[in-house]
């Protein structure tokens, strides 16, 4: 192609003739003509740029609109179709489509004209009715020529539970042990210090099951495990095992007793709370009762000032970034998704960061520069382009099932056949994003290495500072921003990076947290749960992807904002760099 | 960070000592560089040698697929039992007990691993002659032919449990290292301080009459098949006379008074020629059809799904004339047929469908698979209770182990002995045992732990179960153990170059051309912006791209697909039809608006063109599609003239364009120097619109030409549409791959030597010749690497394709249907696949082939990138 394209400038070249003209008309008219400008061609190369940026920018704007609004509360709109049936719920999104046959038969002959008349084309708005339990859908949706009327009726109640999603409809009476609040009777105060109470109690409620008696159950399990380890060591017919099992009974039976204990708390106060009731009703007049302490908040969307819709928008993000998923992930918080991301993140900048930079280190100044050198920096520029899902492969098979299967039955084969290290975990994950990090850090630090000047080490040397007083002093100091720079890309690939964690101890909900009170406080083979993750299972798993998107959308935000800020910090470095030290690098 | 000078905190003191003592260094400064060189030295090494170590992992993981199998023990003994016909063997999972009935009756079990014979129970016939016999595929039920033409079912099971040592009963024999007997069943300790009991369990049914009394049967066979609450049970008989019988048993368990009620009926199926000497009787455990075979090898297939009128469907010679039929049988499942014939050959049909077919049902049997043959005509077949693995015998001995969808052999054997009588496989697949007529037997453990893949079935056509013709097929479980795995990578290989295909050529025209302009025409400021914008997009993590493909893209996609194609049309002839009139702006005016004012009008004329195609879709599709595009290409309605103008339109209009500067350029070209500048402009414009006018008269030709010849594009690169398609994977994978493109062009683009630039802008040339004849051919190679690199991303992508396709595993190139690519797959299957399972490994080898993909394509770039940045050096 480059021998056509250059035979082509030489046979314009030696056109006498042409060249002739040209000089001839320059003189004439001094302008160059249409064809020399190639207006049409720069305006398709315009294009293609302007098409680029439009696609980004559509793109982020999509996500960082969607995201935002999401804990914005709507209103909540009470539609009248034309079959008479009424419907509540949030209008989440419009679109046009294009009603079937079906639909157009039973229409009447204006709305089909209408129709008609765009093509076949309709409006329809998708409202959020909630109500999964009494609808066994979250969503309607509801055709612009069915709508009779709309409303925004002040007293009705958008309340997000703890199960089955929002309810959509009105509170008709508080049952507060036997005491039954209804009508006019029943103020937001009085709905608000109810609703306080219950929080309490739920809370109450988690922190003896999840706490105290996590904590019972942890000890009888160690304890267990503390015997089987002396069994399998020592044999059941040894002294030592007998003494053993025989403190351990004791002490079980003691833990097995403050089990009980702490159910039967946990049982009475769940027996109180059950006496404290709300009774709601949906738009058709379907009633429902359910705890109190199943609210996670009740707000009046229509009936809201800009200073509450914007308290209730920042609590809802509060939430989010700080409490637990619920509803199979798709509403809640993701705290412990954005916890494992970060504490992955950084144990791969810990793994990744002392190899990537020693590998550099030996290509640039140790090894002596030859082919050899210079095939294997092919090779490991290459390995960064290695599909991640490989590594994943490589992670699996070789870390978690053999790496950990050693390490399983080495130092816990009480445990057998569960696996402790012998499946996808934390380190696992950590070790495998390190591994596909690796060539980023190598190659970064390889060039910030290079842009050291040679004459610098050459001056450090004949001073008479040893090779690794000259790196220590000279070479690394200078090349420091720049290995910042690749460590934070790495950094950066590794948070957004999803299809080797989906094989190597990812799940989508993880029971515990890799931090906790329990020695050795960080444990490293718990399986965990990750921001991109989360996206793919809410988006993809869930019972109900519409139920899920706006979840999606804010996690999206999230993931995007971290990897973003990653990514900036990386370039502000960068830049600093350059300005810093002005040599050029081709 | 820190200043030179602070580096070295050396005290004055100690520089002065060392002053002092020329050419001696402290020791810690030596000990340190000596420590910091080995641990670089090591650590480099270890970490290199740690990225390519994954290599040489994955084949490691990957060797075992390709290897057969392996004999890992034999054991030969003499078990004293001598016969004269077959018996019919079978063996328990623990390879602890042996079973041969005899086809008199007689019933002997020996211990596997020592043959030291046990104590038998026998089956009392009451002082019948016993005249045929018959089993279903796992043995364990019997049916018994008599000479007075009763047939009796029978049970035949060998029965494991698991005891603790307290109800072991006392005063065992030691057999050997791991088994005891008490003389009749096999002890052996298992983990758990527990033992396991093998032993043999009879049960000898209720005399049966299916056939006509007094007329010996000759062959039977018998099958059992239904629900566990409603079991069916299958029997028919061939008697002397040549008649054939079938009955069928339903048990029907009342659930109120737990009594079973069992129904028999009997029908009569027609008959064979008399004289004939039927061999091999084959029912299913389905009972849909009953294969008998002569000793000549003519095949009797009946049909029998209407149970009440059956009939002979199909009657074939399955082997060459003079060629006797010696053994027959089904594999597990019961779909492949294999066929021994005196001549050492071994195939399988299948019972397919073919059009052509002249039996009375339109199946006809096919042979489809052929092995290696024997050398002497072969002696038996015994199918493996796992998988499609079977053995056969030849009568010099010799003994195979073959897989039926690999053809492959998998393990040779040799009695030693001449004649081979009886053979079984254990049911785990790990041992076969051959029993010679004179008591002597072998007992190999064998080793074959991937029976079911070799290079052929990965990579080859394979010919099915149940399939037409052979193909590329993917299609790894199902939910019974009798499925056939299909492991073809082919559809997957092709899944990820479908993917690639399409995404590149959507992202490189986009990326190059706008990496050109970055370079050569934006202004400068405008550049500082662009370039880091689209490096971040570079890093976005691609689950978001996914998500936002197949949730929002793909119905958008799905509701407006019209302007979308309409789109690929407009927003070109939008942005030239922009050019055109910009080049009637006064020269003075357009020189001054050439940089930022340009630019942003050119995207302003890019978003009008987007809004557009949006707004006349509809109309569009009207028109051309009559209304709805997907009822189009599923070839609901509409012809398909349409279409194809729509893809000779740009072809045309390049062949158009060419021909008319050819025929007129230079003059038109002349002429217009001559005129004015706005003449100029009109002139061009008036030529373009020419050649658009002319482009479209001749596509539109082409199109009916095509379209009375029978041309159409549905089928091929169109058809029909499914929501998660490859349209929105190249949109998707477009936003991960056009950055990368783009910022590695734009470098090689803007780091052509700035003198080039300058010498040809001091020529005369303006920017646009300078940028396609200088810039552009110089930084080719830079350009080229770049593509590469993007595409070794595309190939390697994986959330977007496992979100935005339908992971279907087809093999066509509609850019509206879905694919599944390797990456996909692994995603999907590995979590669920067993540890060292073939599917596991099969998927370390889709791994590999990845691997193996992008490193070719990064290499290639790599050294691609490297001589260009010689060549731009030497510049």
């Amino acid at each position: 192609m480059y021998k056509s394209i250059t035979f082509a400038l030489t046979r314009t070249a030696t056109a006498a003739d042409q060249t002739a003209e040209a000089v001839k008309y320059i003189r004439r008219k001094g302008r160059s003509d249409l064809s020399a400008r190639g207006e049409p061609f720069l305006w398709g190369l315009g294009g293609a740029l302007a098409f680029g940026m439009l696609m980004i920018f559509g793109f982020l704007a999509l996500i960082v609109w969607n995201g935002l609004v999401t804990f914005y509360p709507k209103p909540v709109q009470v539609v009248t179709l034309s079959d008479g049936t009424l419907l509540a719920g949030e209008p989440s999104r419009s679109e046009v489509y294009k009603p079937g046959p079906q639909v157009l038969e039973h229409l009447d002959e204006p709305a089909r004209q209408a129709i008609a008349a765009e093509h076949g084309y309709a409006r329809r708005t998708l409202f959020r009715t909630g109500n999964f339990d009494l609808y066994n859908e979250d969503f309607r949706w509801a055709s612009d020529f069915s709508i009779v009327s709309v409303a925004e009726p002040a007293d009705v109640y958008f309340i997000e539970r703890i199960e089955w999603g929002p309810f959509v409809g009105f509170i008709r009476s508080l049952n507060l042990k036997g005491e039954t609040v209804s009508g006019a009777a029943l103020t937001r105060q009085i709905l608000e210090e109810a609703h306080r109470r219950a929080v309490q109690r739920r809370e109450l409620i988690r922190e003896i099951e999840r706490e105290e008696i996590g904590a019972v159950n942890h000890r009888l399990n160690s304890e267990r495990l503390k015997l089987k380890r002396i069994a399998l060591k020592q044999g059941e017919n040894s002294d030592t095992y007998r003494q053993a099992a025989a403190e351990s009974l004791a002490l079980q039976e003691t833990l097995q007793g403050r089990y009980h204990d702490l159910a039967r708390d946990a049982q009475a106060v769940k027996a109180e709370d059950a006496q404290y009731t709300v009774t709601l009703a949906e738009i058709g007049g379907r009633g429902k009762t359910i705890p109190l302490s199943q609210v996670v908040r009740f707000t009046l969307p229509n009936d809201m000032s800009f200073f509450e819709k914007i308290r209730l928008y920042l609590s809802r993000w509060l939430e989010f970034l700080t409490d637990e998923p619920r509803e199979a992930n798709a509403e809640g918080g993701v705290m412990p998704a954005l916890f494992g991301t970060f504490v992955m993140t950084v144990l791969m900048a810990l793994a990744v960061a002392p190899f990537g930079v020693m590998a550099a280190l030996y290509l640039r100044e140790y090894a002596k520069q030859g082919k050899l050198v210079s095939v294997v920096r092919i090779c490991v520029n290459n390995l960064a382009g290695v599909p991640s899902i490989v590594y994943g492969v490589f992670g699996l098979g070789f870390f978690a099932y053999i790496c950990g299967g050693t390490i399983d039955r080495l130092f816990f084969p009480e445990r057998l056949p569960n696996p402790v290290f012998g499946t996808g975990g934390l380190l696992w994950a950590s070790l495998t994003l390190a591994l596909l990090t690796v060539p980023v850090v190598i190659v970064a630090t390889e060039e910030a290495l290079a842009a050291v000047p040679q004459s610098m080490r050459e001056g450090s040397l004949a001073c008479g500072a040893s090779r690794w007083q000259t790196i220590k002093y000279i070479v690394l100091p200078r090349a420091l921003p720049g290995i910042m720079t690749g460590l934070i890309l790495a950094m950066a690939r590794g948070a957004g990076e999803v299809a080797p964690l989906m094989l190597v101890g990812v799940v989508k909900l993880a029971p515990e947290l890799p931090l906790d009170g329990f020695f050795p406080y960080i444990h490293l083979e718990r399986s965990f749960m990750h921001l991109g993750f989360h996206i793919f299972d809410v988006g993809f798993q869930s019972r109900n992807s519409e139920a899920g998107k706006p979840m999606v959308f804010v996690t999206t935000l999230l993931l995007i904002s971290l990897v973003a800020f990653l990514n900036a910090t990386a370039i502000v470095i960068r830049n600093r760099l350059k300005r810093r030290f002005l040599i050029g690098h081709f | 960070m820190e200043e030179p000078d602070r580096s070295f905190p050396a005290p004055s003191g100690a520089r002065r000592r060392a002053a002092e003592r020329p050419g001696k260094a402290r020791r810690s400064v030596v000990l340190a560089d000596r420590i910091a060189d080995r641990a670089i030295t090591v650590g480099g090494v270890f970490v290199i040698i740690a990225v390519f170590g994954i290599l040489i992992f994955l084949i490691e993981e990957i060797l075992p697929l390709f290897k057969g199998g392996a004999i890992t023990g034999v054991s030969e003994y003499d078990t004293g039992i001598t016969f004269e016909s077959p018996p019919v063997l079978n063996i328990d999972e623990y390879q602890s007990i042996v079973v041969a009935l005899s086809p008199d009756g007689t019933l002997e079990t020996f211990h596997a691993r020592t043959g030291r014979r046990l104590h038998a129970p026998a089956f009392d016939f009451q002082g019948k002659k016993l005249s045929a016999m018959g089993h279903t595929f796992d043995r364990e039920v019997l049916a018994f032919g008599f000479e007075d033409g009763t047939v009796r079912f029978a049970g035949m099971v060998l029965k494991t449990e698991i005891l603790t040592p307290d109800r072991l009963p006392p005063g065992l024999d030691v057999l050997d290292d791991r088994d005891l007997t008490d003389g009749a069943a096999v002890y052996s300790a298992v983990p758990g301080n527990q033992f396991r009991k093998v032993s043999v369990e009879l049960g000898l049914e209720e005399e049966l009459r299916v056939s006509t009394p007094g007329i010996p049967i000759v062959a039977v066979d018998c099958s059992a098949g239904g629900m566990a609450e409603r079991p069916t049970r299958a029997l028919v008989t061939v008697n002397s006379a040549g008649e054939v019988h079938l009955s069928v048993t339903e048990s029907r368990l009342n659930l109120l008074t737990r009594k079973a009620v069992t129904k028999t009926d009997t029908t009569v199926l027609p008959p064979i020629p008399r004289g004939t000497e039927i061999r091999h009787v084959l029912l299913p455990s389905k009972a849909d059809h009953v294969y008998l075979a002569d000793r000549s090898g003519t095949v009797y297939r009946y049909n029998i799904q209407r149970f009440e009128t059956p009939f002979l469907a199909e009657t074939r010679r399955l082997l060459p004339s003079g060629v006797q039929l010696n053994s027959m049988g089904f594999l597990l499942g019961e779909q492949s047929l294999v066929a021994g014939g005196s001549d050492g050959s071994v195939g399988i049909y299948f019972r397919l469908d073919r059009r052509d077919a002249t039996t009375a049902d339109g199946f006809t049997l096919v042979r489809t698979r052929e092995f290696e043959p024997h050398e002497a005509p072969v002696s038996s077949l015994e199918p493996a209770l796992r998988g499609k693995t079977f053995l056969t015998a030849d009568q010099s001995g010799r003994i195979l182990l073959r897989h039926g969808t690999s053809e492959a052999t998998l393990l040779r054997m040799n009695g030693g002995f001449e004649k081979t009588r009886a053979l079984v496989i254990a049911p785990r697949l790990d041992g076969v045992l051959a029993l010679a007529g004179d008591g002597h037997a072998t007992l190999w453990n064998i080793a074959v732990p991937h029976p079911e893949t070799s290079f052929r079935t990965l990579f080859g056509k394979v010919w099915y179960e149940g399939y037409p013709e052979p193909g590329y097929t993917w299609q790894s479980s199902a939910a019974t153990d009798e499925f056939e795995p299909k492991l073809s990578l082919v559809p997957l290989i092709f899944g990820t170059v479908k993917a690639t295909f399409y995404s590149l050529i959507f992202a490189i025209p986009i990326a190059l051309l706008g990496a050109i302009y970055t370079s050569e025409f934006l202004d400068r400021r405008i550049r500082g912006t662009v370039k880091p914008v689209m490096e971040m997009m570079a890093s976005l993590p691609s689950v978001v791209l996914g998500f936002v493909a197949a949730l929002v893209l793909a119905p958008v996609v799905e509701t407006w697909i019209a302007a979308v194609i309409l789109a690929f049309l407009v927003l070109p002839a939008c942005l030239v039809g922009a050019s055109y009139l910009w080049q009637f702006l006064p020269e003075r005016l357009s020189l001054r608006l050439q940089h930022w004012p340009k630019s942003v009008l050119i995207l302003c004329t890019a978003v009008f063109g987007l809004f557009l195609a949006w707004r006349s879709g509809p109309l569009f599709e009207d028109v051309f599609f009559q209304g709805s595009f997907v009822l189009w290409v599923n070839r609901s309605h509409g012809g398909a003239a349409p279409f194809l103008f729509l893809v000779f339109l740009p072809v045309s209009f390049l062949a158009v364009s060419a021909a008319a500067s050819r025929m007129y350029g230079r003059r038109l070209k002349l002429f217009m120097r001559g005129t004015g500048s706005f003449q100029a402009a009109g002139l061009s414009a008036l030529n373009q619109l020419g050649v658009v006018t002319v482009s479209i008269l001749v596509s539109g030709i082409l199109a009916l030409l095509c379209d009375r010849l029978g041309l159409d594009a549905r089928g091929s690169f169109v058809d029909t549409y499914v929501q998660r398609n490859t349209l929105v994977v190249g949109f998707a994978m477009g936003f991960a791959v056009i950055p990368i493109i783009y910022t590695l062009a734009e470098d090689a683009l803007s780091s052509v030597p700035e003198h080039l630039r300058a010498a040809s802008f001091g020529c005369g040339a303006t920017p646009w010749q300078t940028g396609l004849w200088i810039v552009l051919p110089t930084a080719l190679s830079g350009v080229f690497s770049a593509i590469m690199i993007g595409m070794g991303r595309a190939v390697g992508e994986t959330m977007i394709v496992v979100m935005a396709t339908g992971n279907t595993p087809i093999m066509d190139w509609n850019v509206f249907n879905g694919l599944r690519a390797l990456s996909a797959n692994i995603a999907v299957e590995l979590p669920e696949s067993v540890k060292d399972g073939t599917l596991y490994r099969v998927l370390f080898l889709a791994g590999l082939v990845l691997f193996a993909m992008t490193f070719c394509i990064n290499t290639l770039a790599e050294i691609i990138r490297q001589r260009f940045r010689r060549r731009a050096m030497q510049l």
